[in-house]
């Protein structure tokens, strides 16, 4: 072993990087970009998910727990009637509502139980456990007061339920995603490669289009996207059992769109980079953000305001939720808000095949 | 059309990067039928002509006019077949594959073959073009250029790392070619190559320091062997 010899690679990777202010710039400056927006979202002060309090006890119990809930800093909890938690539930305004039966107070004290009914939403379960969680501090800070009584809520789900798993929630928004990134990954550096091993020169030196070069990329790696959509869609359903309330096919046409999307982003991000060692940092930019801001895993309802705005600015954001709408709430086209997730979806279609082309058309002139 | 009497006509063509100017007031004839060659030193500025033939090069100042037309035209662009410097192949594809490719790109479904017979690939046709040696790899980027029968062909350094009996014999056919109607640019720096062009170019800085057939270019410098000519008339163009 030399140490000079050594010293040499060393130096070298060093000197490499001095000239490539773009790595530079990733390495030093996303994970604080990362991390900062990791940070603002957990602890940026975000809203706690709404809840509605319908009281129809005639006793005094119900009256005392609505208002622990209505001081509740876990959820926002608001009175209501019966009939507008429920819309409320299934508009997707309230994430869900506490309802204190006529007998409650007296069942507290003949049988020693405290059972109000907890309706839940369920399409998301970390709001779901918010929920629960407000409802049973509410009762915890009343407990000193009714000394020995039993807490038992009775839930119920307007979507998913008790036999959801983690992966029922997760499955259906990463299906679209893993299709989504792979897709753009693989695009992004065939095209790079395209450009590196001198064969782009040769078809712009040809009598091709550059719509003709975008449509041709795009038909033959949506050709193999479609074919990794269906082997993706068929092992989540078939194999891992992913919950599944809605139509297979709407499934499929919106992973497709994701399919061509990502195409069509893939060819345009690579205009903005020289090297295919250049187009793999995109990745983690293009990928960590999205899935921070998508609502896969933080409800974007609970985000801190701001936030809420770039959630539903990202096409990613409608893109997970349509998948939600259709496996989870078992939505069909009819619905608005899965029409407004297909109109996103396809608007960011259009938008970036336009790009792609347009982008391709001015690195050449 | 047939009227036409040159293929490729660069007219005081300007080309900055930056502050380097790699075409200064370039200006040539090529004849239709004739093997053109242009000779010059590492970055004379011959790679940055012909790509402004093709456009990828967008001329900064004066005018190129190909088969006739303005440059770039897709239409002309149909009848010209480019070969790079460096190879540019798709590695993963056999050597088959990529000729026909480029062929089908330029409008072509035949002329593989012929082609590939053409460099003497027939034989590994079906060998991906990563397992290929490097002077392999030369002749197939060739190919490429040559299937759809272009009427303008430039090839820039075409026979850099060909063996010396297979190059005599592509240049056989490049004069043949030419004979049959087909206007040949050829890069080089090897002599005895540019001794075998109808007309040669001298180009430095940008510039076409003298143009003319071999005998002409040696009686303008003087001299008897053509290298002696490049190295005089260079001299005088650098001054
Ligand atoms: N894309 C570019 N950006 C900046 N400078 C360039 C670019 N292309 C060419 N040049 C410069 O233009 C000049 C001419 O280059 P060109 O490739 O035309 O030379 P050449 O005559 O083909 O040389 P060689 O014999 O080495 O192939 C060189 O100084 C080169 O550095
Ligand atoms: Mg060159």
């Amino acid at each position: 072993m030399s140490g000079r010899r050594v010293a040499a690679i060393t130096r070298r990777i060093l000197q490499q990087f001095r000239r490539d202010r773009r790595t530079l710039g990733l390495l030093f400056g996303a994970p604080l970009i990362i991390l900062g927006l990791l940070g603002y979202l957990l602890r940026g002060g975000g809203a706690v998910p709404a809840m509605g309090v319908v009281n129809l006890d005639d006793g005094p119990l119900g009256a005392a727990i609505a208002s622990q809930l209505e001081q509740s800093k876990t959820a926002s909890a608001s009175g209501m009637s019966r009939a507008a938690a429920e819309a409320k539930l299934r508009s997707g305004e309230l994430a869900g509502y506490v309802l204190l039966p006529s007998d409650f107070s007296s069942r507290a004290q003949q049988s020693r139980v405290i059972s109000p009914e907890v309706h839940l939403e369920g399409s998301q379960p970390g709001l779901s456990q918010t929920i629960l969680q407000a409802v049973s501090e509410s009762f915890a800070a009343l407990a000193g007061q009714a000394g020995g009584v039993r807490f038992a809520p009775q839930v119920t789900f307007l979507y998913g339920g008790q036999t959801f798993d983690t992966l029922d929630y997760f499955g259906a928004a990463f299906i679209g995603l893993v299709v989504f990134f792979l897709v753009f990954v693989i695009t992004i550096v065939a095209f790079l490669r395209e450009r590196g091993q001198g064969t782009l020169e040769r078809l712009m030196a040809s009598p091709l289009r550059r719509g003709e070069i975008v449509l041709g990329y795009m038909l033959g790696f949506t050709v193999l996207a479609l074919v990794q959509a269906v082997e993706v869609l068929a092992f989540c359903l078939l194999v891992l059992h992913v919950h599944n309330a809605g139509n297979v096919g709407l499934i499929f046409v919106l992973e497709a769109l994701m399919a061509i999307a990502a195409v069509n982003l893939g060819i345009f991000l690579s205009m903005f980079a020289r090297t295919e060692f250049q187009a793999v940092q995109f990745i983690p930019l293009v990928i960590l953000p999205q899935v921070l801001l998508s609502g896969i895993i933080f409800p974007i309802s609970t985000e801190p305001g701001p936030l809420t705005v770039l959630s539903r600015v990202l096409p990613l954001t409608y893109a997970v939720e349509g998948m939600r709408n259709i496996m989870i709430k078992g939505a069909d086209i009819s619905w608005p808000s899965l029409q407004l997730d297909f109109g996103v979806v396809l608007g960011f279609c259009l938008l970036v095949i336009l790009a792609s082309a347009a982008t391709l058309r001015r690195r050449i002139a | 059309m047939a009227a036409q009497p040159y293929a490729v006509e660069v007219d005081g063509v300007v080309k900055r990067f930056g502050s380097l100017r790699a075409l200064d007031g370039a200006t040539l004839r090529i004849r239709r039928g004739e093997v053109y060659g242009l000779l010059g030193p590492n970055g004379a500025g011959k790679t940055t002509l012909i790509r402004a033939l093709v456009g990828l090069v967008i001329p900064d100042g004066g005018t190129v006019t190909v088969l006739g037309r303005r440059a770039p035209n897709l239409d002309v662009l149909a009848r010209v077949g480019y070969m790079t410097q460096q190879a540019a192949l798709y590695p993963d594809l056999s050597a088959e594959e990529n000729v026909a490719f480029f062929a089908a790109i330029n409008g072509a479904h035949e002329g593989v073959r012929e082609a590939l017979e053409f460099v003497e690939l027939w034989d590994r046709r079906g060998s991906v073009v990563s397992s290929l040696s490097g002077g392999m790899r030369t002749r197939c980027s060739l190919a490429c250029a040559l299937a759809h029968k272009p009427d303008l062909l430039l090839l820039d350094e075409p026979t850099v790392g060909v063996d010396p009996l297979l190059r005599v014999q592509l240049w056989n056919r490049f004069q043949r070619m030419a004979h049959d109607g087909t206007s040949i640019l050829v890069s080089s720096h090897v002599m005895d190559e540019a001794e075998r062009c109808d007309r040669l170019g001298l180009i430095r800085f940008g510039r076409l320091l003298a143009e003319g057939t071999v005998a002409e270019l040696k009686g303008q410098a003087g001299v008897d062997r053509l290298e002696d000519a490049f190295l005089k008339l260079a001299e005088a163009g650098g001054k």
